[in-house]
């Protein structure tokens, strides 16, 4: 099976094929019923044109053979009898008057003891007494003394015609048999042309010294009808082939034959001049079966277009997705399986929009690095414990500062302060935990492992008091009060994962390090410290660059047994 | 059967004191029913049998359209007249190689008698009458009788000897004939089977004047 690659070719075939079968099997049936029909009433035919031949030649020579009752009745014959040698050349003269009387071209007188008394003469005489003499025997131990038979005379000559042979009996007077009269009425191109009137059938007559025969006389002519293979008694129907042209042929022996060989009566008619009146009919199915091909492939050809434009619409609309546009929606506008699959297709539209917004706001709530992570384990609870810094930063007074403020003011200057100090964070690749009203809680170290978290915290701390220096400037130009800070960092190792419950997660730390982290921020706030960003002896030492710090020697932590080593970080080295 | 001949002998020998001897000849066909008009002679084996013909005409006669009698035996030499009693013409002919002759059509008492001076058998017919038939058996023996209803025929004055007994009819299928001998006066009666052809003879309707026969 050919593959094609458009399933339109396909349905077209399809369609075409099916329809065409379907026709052509009609087509097929009808002519061949047509064709067996034919054939039957053809078949009819002959067999009533062999029927005819028969009644005709029998009839015919019954007619003879009442003639030459007469004949052999009629005195001047008995005159012939009444000499001791009648004279040949009377006899002859006689007898050709008695063929033309009977219209027989050829007359023979036979003693009882199959002598030859004389003949009409002509080409036949000396050819024609041995088929005469046989039919005497054959006559003088009949019942009913007389006997025919069909004869090819002369019997050797390639011309050799047709006969059919009567010998009857002369009697002076009944039951004496004093002589046979034989007589040979010509199967010839008249009787052919004669039985073809009356039966509506070709006629060829064949004669053939062995197997195969050959035609003699014919309706079709001669030159046109072939030789004969079919044997004789057969009377199986077949189609022979004349000029070309199929006929369909019965073939009768011609019995008894007198003369050796065989001889047979073939009987024709043409299946074209029979189909003739079933034509139209088959020509209209021809066309109507062109018709409905032609047809069939029209509505095979809308059907696929109709069906393949849409599926291309799928195709390229699958394009559209695959290159990230999930707002463009495929409109079909239909209500079979075809529209239920474009439908599917806006559904999954809607579902990788809806996705890329989750993961929108996935990255805008957590840091990028999080919703990589989220992405990546699907958001499975569970943890690590690794050495990460904590950052925390607060700023001051901002309760104050936000009930001499409308919410709203209050949520803009917010998040502009928000949106400088996360930056940092990822700019130093942290993480932004969480808000915590306005605290900023940031993680460095997780969850992707750097070398580098403590300098990062640092720096970024460093950065975040530049930052909101140029904050505060902008603020003064607004003519609003500035804001400050206090940072608390510290490293430790605690547990980093997705912390909460299986519908609602949050990737973030936890462990005894972020509590000092809040707690060192909270010192910022120590008026003795005078400092804005506090680092434990733990951050310091995982640092690797060097910074500008002062000691301010053990603290107190709350929930802490042991006092934290806090440094004041001052500005980088 | 019809074409077998069945040949029976039954020789019943009576003595007789005459000098000269009778053959009864019976002729049946093979289912035993007597065959009438077969003419039954005997031909002489050894010493030759001259034949004398009668000084007078044997007469065939015409009658009713009918040759009668049917079947006559005659000797070689006899001659024939053919008396017409009817009252329409006869056209009396035989085309039979023992003697071709015709008696033009004529009524009453024809002048003409035919001389049979072969022997031989002789069919008549009529040129008018296609049903009128007859047989004259021209024979070269004088020893000969023609048999009656009862298939019966006496062949009388034989003087002892050998001989040829020979049947013939005009429906007779094959010949028949046997040696016999006569012994003295004795008598002996031949029953000879005999097969004939059927007989197809055209047959006229009883009441017809020479119409609608058949």
């Amino acid at each position: 099976m050919p593959q094609f690659r458009r399933y339109g070719t396909r349905l077209l075939l399809l369609f075409a094929g099916v329809v065409a079968a379907a026709q052509f099997a009609d087509y097929l049936l009808v002519t061949r019923a047509n064709r067996r029909n034919a054939v039957d009433r053809i078949h009819e035919n002959l067999v009533k044109g062999a029927g005819l031949f028969a009644r005709r030649v029998d009839a015919r020579l019954q007619e003879l053979s009442g003639r030459a009752a007469l004949m052999s009745d009629d005195y001047s014959i008995r005159q012939l009898f009444l000499k001791d040698q009648p004279d040949p050349a009377t006899v002859r003269s006689a007898l050709r008057s008695y063929s033309v009387r009977m219209g027989v071209p050829f007359m023979t007188l036979i003693s009882p003891e199959g002598v030859r008394i004389g003949d009409t003469g002509g080409p036949l005489p000396e050819a024609a007494l041995k088929p005469f003499q046989d039919l005497v025997q054959v006559a003088a131990a009949a019942e009913d003394p007389k006997a025919t038979g069909f004869a090819r005379l002369p019997q050797a000559s390639p011309d050799g015609k047709l006969y059919a042979l009567l010998v009857v009996p002369i009697y002076a007077p009944k039951p004496e048999i004093v002589a046979w009269i034989g007589l040979a009425m010509p199967i010839d191109q008249r009787f052919a042309l004669e039985l073809k009137s009356d039966a509506q059938v070709e006629v060829t007559f064949y004669y053939g010294a062995s197997e195969s025969m050959l035609p003699v006389e014919s309706t079709l002519g001669l030159g046109a009808t072939p030789q004969t293979e079919t044997p004789l008694g057969d009377s199986a129907v077949v189609t022979v082939l004349v000029a070309g042209e199929p006929y369909v042929t019965a073939y009768r022996p011609l019995l008894p034959l007198v003369t050796p060989g065989r001889a047979a009566i073939a009987l024709q008619r043409s299946l074209r001049a029979e189909l003739a009146p079933s034509l139209p009919l088959e020509r209209f199915l021809l066309i109507l079966l062109i018709a409905s091909l032609i047809a069939a492939a029209l509505v095979a050809a809308v059907l696929a277009r109709n069906l393949s434009r849409p599926l291309r619409s799928l195709a390229e609309h699958t394009r559209v997705i695959a290159s990230g546009d999930y707002a463009t929606r495929l409109d079909l506008n239909r209500a079979d399986e075809i529209g239920q699959l474009a439908a599917a297709f806006n559904r999954m539209s809607d579902g990788l929009a809806e996705r890329d917004r989750v993961r929108d706001l996935l990255d805008k709530n957590v840091s990028p690095e999080v919703a990589a992570q989220l992405m990546k384990d699907g958001g499975a609870l569970g943890g690590e414990e690794r050495e990460v810094t904590v950052l925390f930063v607060d700023l001051r007074s901002f309760t104050r500062l936000s009930e001499s403020l409308p919410p709203r003011e209050v949520l803009i200057l917010l998040n502009r302060y928000f949106d400088r100090m996360s930056g940092i964070v990822e700019i130093y690749h942290g993480i932004v935990d969480k808000y915590i009203g306005d605290a900023i809680m940031a993680i460095f170290g997780a969850p992707v492992t750097q070398p580098g978290h403590a300098d990062n915290a640092i720096l970024a701390a460093l950065e975040m008091q530049s930052a909101l220096a140029r904050l505060n400037a902008e603020l003064a130009t607004e003519g609003r009060a500035k804001l400050s800070f206090g940072i608390g960092i510290n490293t430790s190792r605690i547990i980093a994962g997705n912390i909460g419950s299986s519908r609602r997660l949050n990737y973030s730390v936890v462990g005894d390090g972020v509590n000092v982290a809040a707690r060192l921020q909270d010192l910022t706030r120590m008026s003795q410290f005078k400092a804005d960003i506090l680092v434990s002896a733990s951050t310091l030492k995982a640092a690797r660059g060097s910074y500008r710090v002062r000691d301010l020697g053990a603290a107190p932590v709350r929930g802490r047994d042991e006092p934290v080593e806090v440094f004041a970080v001052e500005g980088p080295a | 059967m019809r074409h077998f001949l069945l040949f029976f002998l039954v020789v019943s020998l009576t003595a007789s004191a005459r000098a000269s001897g009778t053959v009864r000849v019976v002729a049946k066909d093979p289912s035993g029913t007597p065959v009438a008009d077969a003419v039954a002679y005997v031909l002489a084996i050894d010493a030759p049998a001259p034949v004398r013909p009668p000084a007078d005409p044997v007469a065939i006669i015409q009658k009713d359209q009918e040759f009668l009698p049917y079947v006559t035996a005659v000797v070689v030499g006899t001659r024939v007249s053919f008396p017409n009693k009817d009252t329409v013409q006869h056209h009396v002919y035989s085309v039979s190689p023992a003697k071709k002759f015709e008696i033009p059509l004529y009524i009453g008492e024809s002048s003409a008698t035919i001389l049979f001076d072969h022997p031989g058998p002789v069919t008549l017919g009529c040129n008018i009458h296609d049903w009128m038939v007859a047989y004259i058996y021209v024979l070269a023996t004088p020893y000969f009788a023609k048999t009656g209803t009862d298939g019966a025929a006496d062949i009388t004055g034989l003087p002892p000897g050998r001989y040829r007994l020979e049947l013939w009819h005009p429906r007779l299928a094959a010949k028949v004939g046997r040696e016999i001998t006569i012994e003295g006066t004795a008598d002996s009666t031949q029953v000879v089977s005999v097969t004939l052809r059927p007989d197809r003879r055209i047959r006229r309707a009883p009441d017809s004047e020479g119409l609608g026969y058949k």
